[in-house]
């Protein structure tokens, strides 16, 4: 694959080590499959981003309706492309892998989820959400007036402070609620 | 620690909202980076990477974050110590980080099946995972035992074995029914001799077998109350509280392990249907049912678990009669006839039986149930576990009651053969498992695609399929004592059955329409491994052990009058070893005495009673405080409406007499321009 040109320098897999839930395996595996997204020309580069559009070939993404919210959210790109660099790559790992902490996924698990990238889940990203999570075929869909009652029914049992809107604490007492969610908010490569 | 949340709005989004200057905003975000670098100064090394690592932000802030403090932290090195004790100390503290590291990169390489794992919840789901996870859990526990009791009882007598002669040969039919040729071996209770093997570092085989056996037992006690315990703590405490709706649910339904394409399409399919259905049941449930169908239905319930119980009676008592039968004719034909093949193999009449009752009784259960209309899908699921852990456990039950009832009165080397009949139900349960999923899973999915579309692919049936694991664990368990290599044969079958089931699985089935809750319901598998299961086992062993008579021709105990009195023999000569009374004095006066276990008794009711008493306690303390956040919205919309009614006061005042304004409510002005950057 001539991947093997690009190695990690050692004293760099030990801070990716300390400042990611990764093991050392995970690391070096995440390197091989972003190394085979770049460009041939990119990878002698240590900062170079992988486009969006690349990001979600993965297998592991490639069928996420949560997709593109994953890379806006671990992109750090300036431009707000979701572009992800090597690093953000870790950083979706780490806090998608098993080690991670409950308070770490469902910080990232309520970013991705607020669509709108304002702090809250008010009415609109809820409904982005359901379509999400329901597909769009007809049978499934649901109409105006169920999602309106659905979403009434959210906010009704999470939002606790009645402002209209579930914030990120609202949400983690949700989220503590469903011993699932750490199993379930798991992607591995 | 906890105020670190806050301190990181996502990228300043919501401070945007408030008019602060690119400066103002910096100033802030280096006030909030040192408190947190100060905060973080203060932990141990460990900890510190720890919370290091588990800051909500990306990855060139935390390398920042981290650069700052080790140049804090070296910059206080220096005015301290610079001696070579502190660099000694961070050498090795960082020598034994690595090896942690090492050692859990090693642990997750040694996991097997990690990919067919990853495989599986890819396409079904986490919900069908727990029943491999489970699987693989109890193939651990089988794999300690075996390895325990291969070391300590079958290579010391192997070893030393007096040379057994087999009088039989091995025909092939034993493989099946364990008789014959295995019933020297030392597969079998009856294939361990003397009481003490070998001469010169001289090996007390009832000793051995006594500890080892108590030991494993007392392990997997552990474990089970252990994992038991964490399971209750993570799955149920957390649940609950004020659960109506489910709703809820909807924020942390979606599972991204999934990957597969059609099985993410499907678990789409499913939940946007399930959404439909809540919804509609919602606006149904206002009209309350009346009193007649209230009777109608409780009528129904009461005649489907008579007819449940009834069967699971009726089966039992075939059971017990049948091998109550079959050993008359045994004994009336062991004078005439000793090896014959047709003889040997009517000992399996009562496995198959067995294990046809457990094949078709339970369908007929879930008929049962599928006629019981629970308005709850999880009241359905938990009814139909609650039964069929009736039925096999009372299998058990009426099996070991007559094994340990009349077998021994009847049969002289008793303990093998309870050890084979053991051994032949493993073996047929295991014949029985296989066939099951050819016909059950494959045979429907053949008729269900090709014959009548209607029906479907079957979906994988989790709750059957781990309670079938849970019966043959029993059924190891129990078999420990008699056939203390009993645990190869589960270890063969659990991994046989793992791959089978996967195969069947990823070829056969679908993965099932409601899913949620798996982490409960693993909590309440477990649970039940460990309450009837375990405990019971538990029970028939000690009884053995301590109560019954030991035959006299074979077996490590012979001679005794209980198993137990090994034991006894030994404290006696551990007594007269000078140095060792002590040991002595504590087997006699305090394990033998019914004080000591009276008082133990009394000791764990008062903690029982203490805990409980601190978690109702705790109960009514959260319940105070979920109170105490619904009035602080409550206070918090108040003064927002409060605050929005003066703001538009004050316009309309500036607008009418600007210059009273500002002496008459300079008080309020103050407050006012706070407000908002708390909001």
């Amino acid at each position: 694959m001539g991947t093997t040109a690009t190695k990690l320098p050692k004293d760099q897999l030990s801070e990716y080590q300390e400042l990611t839930f990764l093991t050392k395996q995970e690391i070096l595996l995440a390197h091989k499959r972003f190394t085979e997204l770049l460009n041939r020309n990119d990878r002698q580069q240590i900062n170079s981003r992988v486009p969006m559009s690349k990001i979600c070939t993965l297998p592991e993404l490639k069928s996420n309706p949560f997709q593109k919210r994953i890379c806006h959210v671990f992109s750090t790109s300036e431009i707000k492309d979701g572009s992800l660099s090597f690093e953000d790559f870790l950083d979706l790992l780490s806090a998608f892998s098993d080690s991670a902490t409950l308070e770490i996924k469902s910080h990232y698990a309520f970013r991705i989820f607020d669509f709108d990238d304002d702090g809250t889940l008010d009415y609109g990203d809820l409904e982005k959400l359901v379509n999400c999570l329901t597909g769009e075929s007809a049978d499934t869909k649901l109409t105006s007036e169920e999602m309106n009652q659905l979403i009434n029914n959210i906010l009704e049992e999470s939002d606790i402070d009645k402002d209209g809107t579930v914030n990120l604490s609202e949400f983690q007492h949700v989220i503590s609620r469903s011993p699932d969610f750490v199993s379930s908010f798991k992607i591995v490569l | 620690m906890r105020r670190r949340k806050s301190m990181f709005p996502h990228r300043g989004a919501s401070l945007g909202n408030i008019e602060l200057s690119h400066d103002e905003i910096q100033e802030e975000l280096e006030i909030d980076t040192r408190e947190l670098v100060s905060d973080l100064i203060k932990l141990p090394t460990r900890a510190r990477v720890q919370a290091i690592r588990a800051l909500p932000m990306s990855y060139q802030e935390r390398r920042y974050v981290r650069g700052r403090v080790v140049s804090v932290k070296h910059s206080k090195k220096r005015d301290l110590l610079p001696t070579c004790c502190t660099d000694c100390h961070q050498q090795t503290s960082l020598f034994f980080r690595r090896f942690a590291a090492g050692v859990v990169t090693a642990r997750k390489r040694l996991v097997i099946w990690q990919d067919a794992l990853k495989e599986i919840s890819g396409r079904f789901g986490t919900s069908v995972l727990t029943y491999f996870r489970f699987l693989k859990w109890l193939l651990m526990f089988n794999f300690v035992s075996l390895l325990i009791n291969f070391c300590f009882i079958a290579i010391p007598q192997i070893v030393h074995s007096p040379n057994v002669t087999y009088t039989v040969n091995f025909r092939g039919l034993e493989l099946l029914t364990g008789a014959g040729y295995f019933t020297q071996s030392v597969f079998f209770y009856g294939g361990y001799n003397g009481a003490v093997v070998g001469n010169q570092p001289s090996y007390n085989m009832q000793l051995a077998y006594f500890f080892t056996i108590a030991a494993y037992l007392v392990l997997c006690g552990a474990s089970l109350i252990y994992s038991m315990a964490r399971s209750f703590q993570k799955n149920f405490v957390l649940v609950s509280g004020p659960t109506y709706g489910g709703a809820w649910r909807l924020l942390c339904s979606w599972d991204f392990s999934v990957v597969n394409e059609k099985a993410i399409q499907n678990h789409k399919n499913n939940l946007g249907i399930q959404l439909k259905e809540t919804l509609s049941e919602r606006l149904q449930r206002k009209a309350t049912a009346s009193t007649s169908t209230v009777l109608k239905r409780l009528t129904l319930y009461l005649l489907a678990w008579t007819l449940c119980v009834s069967l699971a009676v009726g089966s039992c008592a075939g059971i017990y009669f049948l091998q109550v039968e079959q050993s008359q004719n045994e004994t009336q034909s062991t004078q005439v006839l000793i090896n014959d093949l047709k003889e040997e193999a009517s000992t399996l009449i009562v496995p198959v039986v067995v294990s046809l009752i457990n094949l078709i009784v339970p369908l007929i259960f879930s008929l049962i149930n599928k006629m019981e209309h629970y308005s709850n899908p999880r009241t359905n699921i938990y009814i139909g576990i609650m039964r069929n852990v009736l039925l096999k456990m009372s299998i058990l039950a009426i099996l070991c009651y007559y094994w340990v009832n009349d077998v021994p009165k009847q049969i002289s080397c008793w303990e093998t053969f309870v050890g084979q009949s053991v051994y032949r139900l493993v073996l047929v349960d295991f014949i029985f498992c296989l066939l099951g999923s050819f016909f059950g899973e494959f045979l429907l999915n053949i008729i269900g695609t090709k014959c009548f579309p209607s029906i479907g692919v079957p979906e994988f049936d989790i709750a059957t399929n781990v309670l079938n694991l849970i019966y043959a664990q029993t059924l190891a368990w129990i078999g420990i004592y008699f056939s203390p290599l009993l645990p190869i044969i589960q270890v063969i079958k659990l991994f046989i059955i793992f791959y089978l089931k996967r195969v069947s699985v990823s070829m056969n089935c679908q993965p099932p329409k409601r899913t949620g809750r798996a982490a409960q319901m693993q909590t309440v598998y477990v649970a039940l491994l460990f309450l009837p299961s375990f405990t019971g086992a538990l029970s028939l062993v000690a009884y053995t052990v301590w109560s019954l008579k030991p035959s006299r021709q074979c077996g490590p105990f012979q001679g005794l009058d209980t198993p137990f009195q090994a034991v006894h023999q030994w404290m006696n000569t551990v007594q007269n070893i000078p140095g060792s009374e002590w040991a002595w004095w504590i087997f006699e006066h305090v394990l033998k005495s019914e004080l000591f276990f009276y008082l133990i008794t009394l000791i764990i009711l008062v903690v029982t009673y203490l805990l409980w008493q601190i978690t109702q306690g705790r109960k009514q303390l959260i319940q105070t405080l979920r109170e105490q956040i619904v009035n602080e919205g409550k206070d918090k919309t108040f003064l927002l409406n409060r605050l929005q009614s003066i703001q538009k006061q004050r316009t309309v005042n500036a607008a009418f007499r600007p210059h009273e304004f500002t002496e008459r409510t300079y008080f309020n002005q103050d407050w006012m321009n706070t407000l908002p950057l708390e909001m």
